[in-house]
């Protein structure tokens, strides 16, 4: 499926906020720091991380919700950093959000067809004739009933609303959607409802995602390639498949290591040193995991490491990656 | 403790609503019960009515609650406080609201501990320093004197464990103790649960929606439907073979994280029905791929080895593995 240009493509982006600290001084909080990655049209780049990492302002940023520092963002080949918001406007149709929280990002007192109607009236000049046989459109493309336009969000269960964003960010047809946890709100059986809408909803328009998530699961079943961010940079990156046969970064094995088993035989995992990767200032020099990684050696406190290529379109950002041999162990503390 | 045939139901202007309806369970010493369940599905109030957190004027209580031996429901509310935090500890989901923000952690604690016995402040704080220490929290005399904001999510929620324990309960009830932490947060809050069991001897009731939570952590797991238990029994047999259809769905709407990918996931169609518009016999009903005639009554929880099922399917001999042979339940 790769084309020749990445439909959206960070370079070395970085996101830095000025907070005043408590103490007095001001402090650089680094939330994105130097990411890089691309996303080629038709797949699915999956990103996980936990709270804090900077998976979300990834997505503010790439969509210009959000400045950033630093870098360049391109979309389809062109350089959206700097353009005006104007210029950017026949861009901004073909890329699109979808929130977590339906309820909260879906205003209230409007109605399900005005919800989703409205990037239409916003973006084209299309009769209302039109704007309501593509309303009916999307509603059968996201599983809804047709009658159901006139309700307002309360009306809608969690599963419905979330399908009432989704119809929202589709009223345009875009090419590339961003989904920021879209399922992480919703309960497993209908989690599993949204997950399948989105796959096809992909093999039905040839859609291209970036699919943000806490949850491995649904990662490792929506993406065909992934990216793990630990405190504002990627960490590792490559093929979903490969790095769930064997993650190659630490961070990445403890992260697989973590997820509670749903299975019988499930033994509770092996937990990472103390600790939750926010909070604790990063160190001046050094990697960014090294403060909790099993696996640290002198090097690790020295010397960041930088993105190293392992072949196959795979990277890592560690001294000493682990091989697959190897995986297993890493994710168990020596400690 | 003992829970019979409890039901619930709250006054409304359309009547009244069932909420929870006939659940039965029973929790013994040292053993980790894990009750699942989707939003809505009665778990959160069916232990809040066990430790008498239920104050609406509206809800309507009957059945039967027996913690060691003695009845909870209509005791005096002097009374149920002193079971209350001493004998039965609760913790909750999110652990900024339960703590005061204008108070230190070691504030909760010595305030707690004081409620319940009769100790000098100082001796308090002794203790509460101490209960930080086994929490699993760095330098707890520093921690006791910093306030709920300076914490993170993962350090606040063991704050709240140490709260919880400072009176030794018996019977500790945690209401989606992880949900709002980080995967390698949870794994740390999961593990300590297990040692409370090991080196306090409590029992733990944990409250979830997260299969794998359970299959880490349960002895025994009951799985919650619309206000009713539908399924109940060993970790192991609930999770080898479910005989619910509505268990067997859930397990196979969780992304398998080995294996090969399926290409869509055999999610339940429809959603959970809120308690006024629950159908008249089996609440599955509408959802069910297996729904035939008999499903209009309400099944009983039928037995089968040591698991208990409310489904039809149950004696007739053919549970939804056997009906479907081709797809595996992992």
């Amino acid at each position: 499926m790769s084309g020749p240009v990445p439909l959206l493509e960070a370079v070395d982006l970085s996101k830095h906020y000025r907070v005043g600290s408590w103490l007095g001084g001001r402090v650089t909080v680094r939330a994105l720091d130097g990411v890089s990655l691309a996303v080629w049209p038709g797949e699915t780049l999956g990103l996980v991380g936990e709270s804090g990492c900077g998976k979300s302002t990834l997505a503010r940023c790439v969509l210009r919700l959000t400045e950033v520092t630093a870098g360049q963002v391109r979309f389809d080949g062109i350089d959206i950093t700097r353009t005006s918001q104007r210029a950017l406007r026949p861009l901004r149709r073909q890329m699109q959000i979808v929130f977590q929280d339906p309820s909260a990002s879906l205003n209230p007192r409007r109605r399900a067809g005005d919800l989703i109607a409205e990037p239409l009236r916003v973006h084209g000049r299309r009769s209302p004739a039109d704007i309501r046989v593509r309303l009916v459109e999307l509603m059968h493309l996201v599983g809804l009933h047709p009658d159901h336009l006139g309700r307002f969000p309360h009306e809608f269960s969690g599963g419905q609303r979330q399908r009432i964003g989704i119809a929202r960010a589709l009223a345009l047809s875009p090419r590339l959607i961003i989904a920021d946890e879209p399922v992480s709100a919703l309960d497993v059986s209908i989690q599993a409802q949204i997950i399948n809408l989105f796959m096809d909803l992909q093999e039905r328009l040839g859609l291209t995602y970036m699919f943000i998530s806490h949850d491995l699961r649904v990662v490792r079943q929506v993406s065909t390639r992934m990216a793990v961010m630990y405190r504002g940079a990627i960490v590792e990156l490559g093929s979903t498949e490969a790095i769930f046969r064997a993650p190659a970064h630490p961070y990445t094995a403890a992260l697989m290591a973590s997820v509670p088993e749903a299975e019988a035989e499930a033994r509770l995992p092996e937990q990472l040193p103390a600790g939750d990767g926010r909070g604790e200032m990063p160190e001046a020099t050094g990697c960014r995991f090294q403060p909790r990684c099993p696996m640290a050696r002198d090097r690790c406190r020295d010397e960041a490491p930088p993105l190293r290529d392992l072949g196959a379109g795979r990277v890592v950002a560690c001294h000493f990656p682990l091989t697959e041999g190897e995986a297993h162990d890493a994710a168990r503390p020596a400690c | 403790m003992e829970v019979r045939d409890l039901a619930i139901a709250f006054r409304t202007e359309a009547g009244l609503v069932r909420v929870v309806d006939n659940v039965s369970f029973s929790v013994a010493e040292r053993e980790i019960v894990g009750i699942v369940g989707e939003s809505g599905s009665g778990k959160t109030l069916s232990l809040l009515a066990v430790i008498g957190l239920i104050q609406d004027p509206n809800a309507v209580i009957t059945g039967s609650l027996r913690y060691k031996g003695r009845e909870l429901i209509g005791l005096a509310p002097r009374r149920l406080h002193r079971i209350r935090g001493r004998e039965i500890a609760m913790i909750f989901q999110d652990p900024m609201t339960a703590l005061t923000p204008v108070y230190t952690i070691g504030w909760h604690i010595v305030e707690q501990i004081r409620a319940h016995a009769d100790i000098s402040r100082r001796a308090a704080r002794r203790r509460a320093i101490e209960l930080l220490g086994e929490v699993g929290l760095p330098d707890p005399a520093r921690q006791a004197d910093r306030y709920p904001h300076q914490l993170s999510g993962g350090q606040r929620q063991r704050a709240l464990i140490a709260i919880a324990l400072s009176c030794n309960p018996s019977l500790l009830i945690a209401d989606e103790p992880t949900t709002a932490l980080d995967v390698t947060v949870q794994v740390q809050i999961l593990r300590l649960l297990e040692r409370l069991r090991r080196d306090f001897g409590s029992a733990v009731v944990l409250i979830t929606h997260d299969m794998g939570v359970v299959a880490e952590l349960a002895d025994r797991v009951m799985v919650m439907y619309a206000g009713r238990i539908v399924e109940c029994g060993t970790r192991e047999d609930v999770f080898r073979q479910p005989g619910h259809p509505y268990t067997w769905g859930l397990m196979r709407s969780i992304p398998p994280l080995h294996g090969a990918k399926p290409r869509r996931l055999a999610a339940i169609p429809g959603s959970p029905p809120s308690p006024a518009e629950r159908p008249a016999g089996c609440p599955f009903r509408p959802r069910c791929i297996f729904r035939h005639a008999p499903c209009l009554d309400q099944p009983a929880l039928y037995a089968r080895g040591g698991q208990e099922i409310a489904c039809f399917l149950i004696p007739e001999g053919s549970d939804p593995e056997h009906a479907t042979p081709a797809v595996d339940a992992a």
